[in-house]
């Protein structure tokens, strides 16, 4: 490192333990070690240190000799300082008042791992607490505006709406074109062995109708709006903007919330619907490839797939739509204050909405096993 | 100068900030200052007043070395701090500045924010780079709150934190963006009492941003006034001059606007 005309040099210990320190001392020349245990070993137990040679010295320089004084005592040394020039013994006084002075509080504890378990437990219980009294709160919302539909704030809905929805089509489309022209290459690999790669069509249809497109819509909505939902109310929150808010009189709930929710829980079928029909022209895609003509396709389909794979797949659609929007916005506007917390919210409800997809698409599978759907 | 050490010829030893013919200038609007000199000599508390918009802090990021200026010099202790980045980085290591939010970071304790140029620049131990970071809390009067957090603290507490972590490796050079801004009275003056006893006792050389009145008058040795009009320094003075003798329009302006 450059140190610009300071340098600070030490010699000895000589045999009478004569440590001769002289230059500039401060925070830039100080070495890690004064005294290296190499030269310690052979110094006899009284050590004396001439400071008659040190040109300057400031409150990081002597409270590093000073520090040095007591690490040394702990190895059974003492230490002396003799000969501070005297333009430097206030500095040298104000820091040595300071070592004097009441320690400064000691670091808290850190928490036992039964304590840790249960403090981890209650934020958890919290958490889901505070999960459904927000989604408590946007069902009522909800319920006041079917009563007086003239209430809601549509043009926010319809901006919500376009920003977070219409923008994402190429991406969802893109995404869902690509697992619809992957499915269909594996299976056709294998079926083409059978003989039976006509129906690469039904296992690809199926599956992106019921399934993966309605999945692989809510996840990217999950990852663009969502987190941008997270973050954007974070950020509101912790400008106060949140609270300037309630002290209108206004609800952060029902204004900035329930439209965000209601524009993605209608958008997200239509996006739906989009993802799905990419999905498909990915596999016919491979279909086409592997010899059979463009038609054959659509024709397989609709013999096996009905308007049932199609409805399970939307009205999951509408439930994710609904549960990406509740999520990404309950996050940011329970975020705590500070500085990390606009990230800490978009992450946690990013997560939170990735897991909550997983285990609500499981439970509709159970569910429309029973039905028999 | 009291030290009279070999190691500080005063005649020969440059200002700890010196500018030379300074654009201080936006993309391509025109500029809003102009061939601006000016330096500030060792232990002075220079005051760069002004009213908002003028360009103080536009200029004080290019003192910093925060932006390039569009034409000019800065030197800090003779150096040109634009010359080479290993210019640049040698001169963020001789000054401390403290913003005006503070910008303490918000995840490390006031004792983390205070160590953290010791543990990036000095090789000091970790015993003494706590000591040294506890002494400067203690030096701004926060001796105590070493653990808290700066968004567990008071505004006026967290531009003291701010001081002390500019104060962190002791540089004989210190920027100070509006430290009374947003404060009530009591507290900004004890600011200003500390601004005073760092730069006696520690023989610091202070650059003040700032547009408030008591603050001016209580701490300020030296002043330049920068006016928008003029693109540069409208006035030049101690602030008792500034306010009461200083013949230019502007001063008279800022000083006896709520006369």
């Amino acid at each position: 490192m450059a140190r610009p005309k300071g340098y600070f040099t030490i010699a000895g210990p000589d045999r009478e333990g004569l440590v001769r320190l002289a230059g500039t001392l401060n925070a830039l020349t100080a070495p890690r070690r004064l005294l290296p245990p190499k030269l310690l070993k052979k110094a006899p137990p009284n050590l004396h240190a001439d400071l008659s040679g040190l040109a300057s010295l400031d409150l990081n320089g002597a409270t590093y000799l000073l520090t040095l004084r007591e690490s040394l005592r702990a190895q059974g040394f003492t230490l002396v300082y003799l000969g501070l020039p005297p333009r430097l013994i206030p500095i040298w006084n104000l820091a040595k008042e300071n070592l004097l002075g009441e320690p400064s509080a000691p670091p808290p504890a850190p928490l036992g791992f039964f304590a840790s378990v249960g403090k981890g437990l209650f934020a958890f219980a919290g958490d889901l607490r505070d999960q459904v009294s927000f989604l408590g709160e946007i069902i009522s919302h909800l319920g006041g505006l079917i009563l007086r539909p003239w209430t809601g704030r549509w043009g926010s809905v319809l901006n919500v709406a376009n920003g977070s929805v219409v923008d994402a089509l190429p991406v969802t489309c893109l995404v869902a074109f690509l697992v619809g022209l992957i499915l269909a290459f594996q299976s056709a690999m294998l079926m083409q062995g059978f003989g039976v790669d006509i129906f690469v069509a039904d296992l690809v249809g199926i599956s992106i109708i019921r399934e993966l497109g309605t999945l692989l819509t809510a996840i990217v909505l999950t990852g663009r709006s969502g987190s941008a939902f997270s973050s954007e109310l974070a950020s509101m929150k912790s400008n106060a903007e949140i609270d300037a808010f309630v002290t209108m009189g206004l609800s952060p709930g029902r204004d900035l919330a329930l439209p965000r929710i209601l524009a993605l829980t209608l958008a997200t079928p239509a996006l739906t619907v989009l993802a799905d029909l990419a999905g498909l022209l990915g596999g016919n895609l491979v279909m086409m490839s592997i010899g059979h003509p463009f038609r054959v396709f659509w024709d397989e389909l609709a013999l096996h797939v009905d308007l049932s794979d199609m409805a399970t797949g939307l009205f999951k659609s509408l439930v994710f739509g609904f549960t990406v929007g509740v999520i990404g916005c309950q996050r940011g506007l329970y975020a705590a204050h500070g500085p990390s917390a606009v990230g800490e919210a978009t992450t946690r409800g990013v997560v939170t909405n990735i897991l909550a997809i997983a285990i609500l698409d499981s439970l509709f599978a159970v569910l429309f096993y029973v039905l028999n759907w | 100068m009291s030290s009279t050490g070999k190691t500080t010829p005063d005649a020969a030893t440059p200002p700890p900030l010196e500018t030379l013919g300074l654009v201080v200038a936006y993309e391509d609007d025109p500029p809003l200052l102009e061939n601006l000199s000016f330096r500030a000599e060792a232990g002075e508390i220079l005051g760069i007043l002004g009213p908002s918009g003028c360009g103080k802090s536009s200029l004080l990021r290019r003192l910093v070395g925060l932006e390039i200026p569009r034409a000019g010099e800065v030197k800090l202790f003779g150096e040109e701090i634009f010359a080479s980045p290993a210019a640049l980085a040698r001169a963020r290591q001789k000054f401390g500045i403290m913003y005006q939010s503070g910008a303490l970071f918000g995840d490390l304790n006031l004792l983390a924010n205070v160590s953290l140029p010791l543990v990036e620049f000095s090789s000091m131990p970790p015993a003494a780079i706590e000591a040294s970071a506890t002494l400067k809390l203690d030096l701004v009067g926060l001796r105590g709150f070493e653990r808290h957090l700066p968004s567990a603290i008071s505004g006026g507490m967290r531009k003291r934190a701010a001081i002390a972590r500019a104060l962190a490796l002791e540089p004989k050079l210190m920027f100070l963006d509006e430290p009374s801004a947003g404060l009530d009275p009591i507290t900004a003056g004890d600011l200003d009492e500390l601004i005073v006893t760092l730069a006696r006792n520690l023989e610091i050389t202070f650059v003040v941003i700032t547009h408030e009145l008591r603050s001016i008058h209580r701490i300020v040795d030296r002043a330049i006034l920068l006016d928008r009009g003029a693109r540069g320094i409208a006035a030049e003075g101690t602030p008792q001059f500034l306010a009461l003798e200083s013949p230019s329009p502007a001063a008279k302006a800022f000083f006896l606007r709520d006369a």
